[in-house]
């Protein structure tokens, strides 16, 4: 076996010297070098922000949203959405490992879920076997390369396959909710409602506590509702958070004009910068998880209006992130059936 | 007085609802001020320099007509917003009035003299007579008036240094406050983008608060601003690389930190595809600090978790409380700072 870099250098075909995942063209030759491993790939848990562009530009038509995706694939390699960078998660099997990738870590036949992006996964799709318009989960025959550095997860038993990758795509989420919440913070999570609002909510409710306040604003009346009826906020607000004044006006009503001291920004709409910064208060954060945020408009928005916070740059991962998720959805019927529901 | 909002929307004309910096047109009627508004004397615009080069070229060079699309940026719009690029820039001027709320509230008097260290691009501006253009340093001098909100942030100027030089580092104020902040003694610091301005206040503060225990490295691109940086003597090690490829420098941090990484690393460089770089040379629990304004969003949070590194990325915050006292410290501190900065910006 040929001997690879640990962080997957050696598949990049252009630019030479970038790394996988800003490359334009990966080789996703199955083939694999000595720390690699092959993946049988059978679900794609393509990334919110890139499924909505991929369906936006294709008119909800499904034969046109696959041959998007093929078209993506075969040009670069990977599933890197080339407007929105992003890429996802999948769901396969254990089918080849090189002879000097970490021991004891994985065996042939395992199921896993891989927690790197898609945006830097050596994947080739042989065919699509069904796409939803309404389920960013497409079910694939397909393999995948998994590189040293990469991140995954063996799927637990006690939780179906499906499940846990919908809650394992956004792992990194509450795992940082759960680092930055302390009891008695006032927490605002805005795009609350969606899938990583609502484990945010749940982390957040938790860490905060009794004397703690969980602040959720959402765009949809209908996710507001279900926020409110599953108890994952101790605020709701049903407003558009591209609205600047609108939501500051509400938040420092909430908050008796105190401001929040942990803003987790969730929401995959543009312009929400903002909103983020003026409620939050002097030596707060910010954790922008949302991959519509501009850099510049964060920077140079803070800046603006003045504010001494910190703004944090959502990271996917953290030390845990699997575990403390998926214990979420053990812990939580409710979120359980949910999810099930939703994105099952 | 009138009650104004804390951020300025009270002057906001077009479109309603928004803040001043995305506002088409802003009011900038100064014969009454709001009881939150501090009305400012200007005496000159340091144009920020992606604005001023757009509008030099324009005017092709004429100082008449830099002077007449000038005036009809801020008759338009009531700010110095330039339409193309966006961006404004700051201006130095004295205190001519405070607003009722803010007597008692704010540190400064009538008659101080100060620079504003919020954008041109935000601020209400009335240009009455534009009386010297200095193309080489973006300054103009006018005649004017300019009104900084509650929110605004504002440092006065010292009187023991030429304020050429003063407007010059606070100009990027944020950058070394922030590594003040950040670097904690003993700590490994990787500053990228070493030799630029803002990079060299910032290996000067990294090794003032990493003390003799931590060690500083600065990473530099041209010969020249190499050269420099290594007869300043604010780093512990010094060396020249492109920054856009995170493999070679890697190796040469490996080898630099015998494999330990650093706990610092502050992200200065202005150009694209840098943050790999700066991911994979932070230990695991380390803090990026992306201060060039090329970073990109997804690049960096998608990386990260494509080399499965546990690292704390921060988006480069241009203000930090005590910003402005640090950063003219750093001058009053190092004479061989003081005279680059002197020879090159001031």
């Amino acid at each position: 076996m040929k001997k690879g870099c640990r962080y997957g250098t050696h598949r990049v075909l252009s630019p030479l010297g970038t790394l996988p995942q800003p490359a334009l063209k990966l080789d996703n030759s199955t083939d694999i070098y000595d720390n690699e491993v092959l993946i049988d790939v059978s679900t794609l848990n393509i990334d919110s922000a890139s499924f909505t562009q991929i369906k936006q530009a294709c008119g909800n038509d499904p034969a046109k949203m696959e041959e998007m995706i093929l078209s993506i694939v075969k040009e670069r390699g990977k599933l890197q959405n080339p407007v929105t960078g992003s890429g996802g998660m999948l769901i396969g099997t254990v089918k080849k490992i090189g002879e000097s990738f970490p021991k004891n870590r994985i065996k042939i036949g395992d199921r896993v879920a891989t927690l790197v992006s898609l945006s830097l996964t050596p994947l080739k799709i042989n065919a699509i076997k069904s796409i939803n318009p309404s389920s960013d989960q497409v079910d694939v025959d397909a393999q995948a390369i998994l590189f040293e550095s990469g991140l995954f997860a063996i799927l637990p038993d006690d939780i179906p396959e499906k499940l846990a990758l919908a809650a394992l795509d956004v792992a990194g989420a509450p795992a940082q909710v759960d680092r930055l919440v302390t009891e008695g913070d006032i927490v605002c999570i805005i795009g609350g409602g969606g899938k990583s609002g609502i484990l945010c909510c749940y982390q957040a409710m938790l860490n905060a506590g009794p004397s703690g306040k969980v602040i959720v604003v959402e765009f949809s009346a209908e996710n507001a509702k279900r926020i409110e009826k599953l108890n994952l906020a101790t605020d709701i607000i049903v407003a558009d958070a591209t609205n600047v004044m609108d939501v500051y006006n509400k938040v420092m009503s909430i908050t008796g004009g105190r401001g929040c001291d942990v803003t987790v920004n969730n929401v995959n709409v543009p312009s929400t910068e903002m909103t983020s910064i003026l409620i939050t208060k002097g030596q707060g954060y910010v954790y922008f998880f949302s991959m519509a945020t501009s850099f510049t408009k964060a920077a140079l928005g803070a800046e603006g209006v003045g504010k001494d916070i910190n703004l944090i740059v959502g990271n996917g991962y953290a030390k845990g992130h699997a575990n403390l998720t998926l214990n979420i959805i053990r812990e939580s019927k409710e979120i359980r059936d949910l999810f099930e529901k939703l994105y099952v | 007085m009138k009650k104004g909002n804390k951020y300025g929307t009270h002057r906001v004309i077009e479109p309603k609802g928004v803040l001043p910096q995305p506002a088409n047109k802003i009011d900038n009627n100064m014969d009454e001020i709001y009881d939150n508004e501090i009305l400012i004397d200007v005496q000159t615009l340091n144009i920020d320099s992606a604005s001023f080069t757009q509008i030099e070229e324009q005017a092709g060079g004429d100082k008449a007509e830099i002077a007449r699309i000038m005036l009809d940026i801020v008759a338009k719009q009531g700010k110095h917003r330039n339409p193309v690029t966006g961006s404004g820039g700051m201006l130095l001027g004295t205190v001519e009035k405070i607003g009722d709320a803010l007597i008692g509230k704010t540190d400064l008097k009538v008659g101080d003299k100060i620079a504003t260290l919020v954008s041109l691009s935000l601020t209400p501006l009335r240009i009455d007579k534009i009386k010297d253009i200095r193309p080489d340093i973006d300054q103009v001098d006018i005649d004017g008036k300019a009104i900084l909100f509650e929110s605004g942030i504002y440092a006065k100027i010292p009187s023991d240094m030429p304020e050429t030089l003063a407007l010059s580092a606070l100009d990027v104020a944020g950058a070394p406050a922030q590594t003040a902040k950040l670097v904690k003694p003993g700590d490994t610091v990787l500053i990228i983008g070493a030799g630029g301005k803002s990079g060299m206040l910032c290996c000067y503060e990294a090794k003032k608060r990493a003390g003799v225990t931590g060690k500083v490295i600065g990473l530099c691109h041209s010969e020249k601003s190499t050269k420099r940086l290594i007869e300043l003597d604010l780093c512990d090690y010094v060396f020249a690389a492109d920054a856009t490829q995170p493999v070679p420098i890697l190796e040469k941090i490996e080898e630099l930190t015998n494999g330990q990484l650093c706990d610092v690393i502050i992200n200065n460089v202005n150009i694209t595809d840098t943050e790999m770089t700066s991911i994979l040379t932070t230990k695991d629990g380390g803090i990026v600090y992306f201060f060039s304004m090329a970073t990109s969003f997804t690049k960096a949070a998608l990386g990260a978790e494509g080399v499965g590194k546990d690292v704390n990325m921060i988006v480069g915050n241009g203000y930090t409380r005590g910003h402005a006292e640090i950063t003219l410290q750093i001058l009053r501190e190092s004479d061989k700072l003081r005279k680059v900065f002197t020879e090159l910006y001031a």
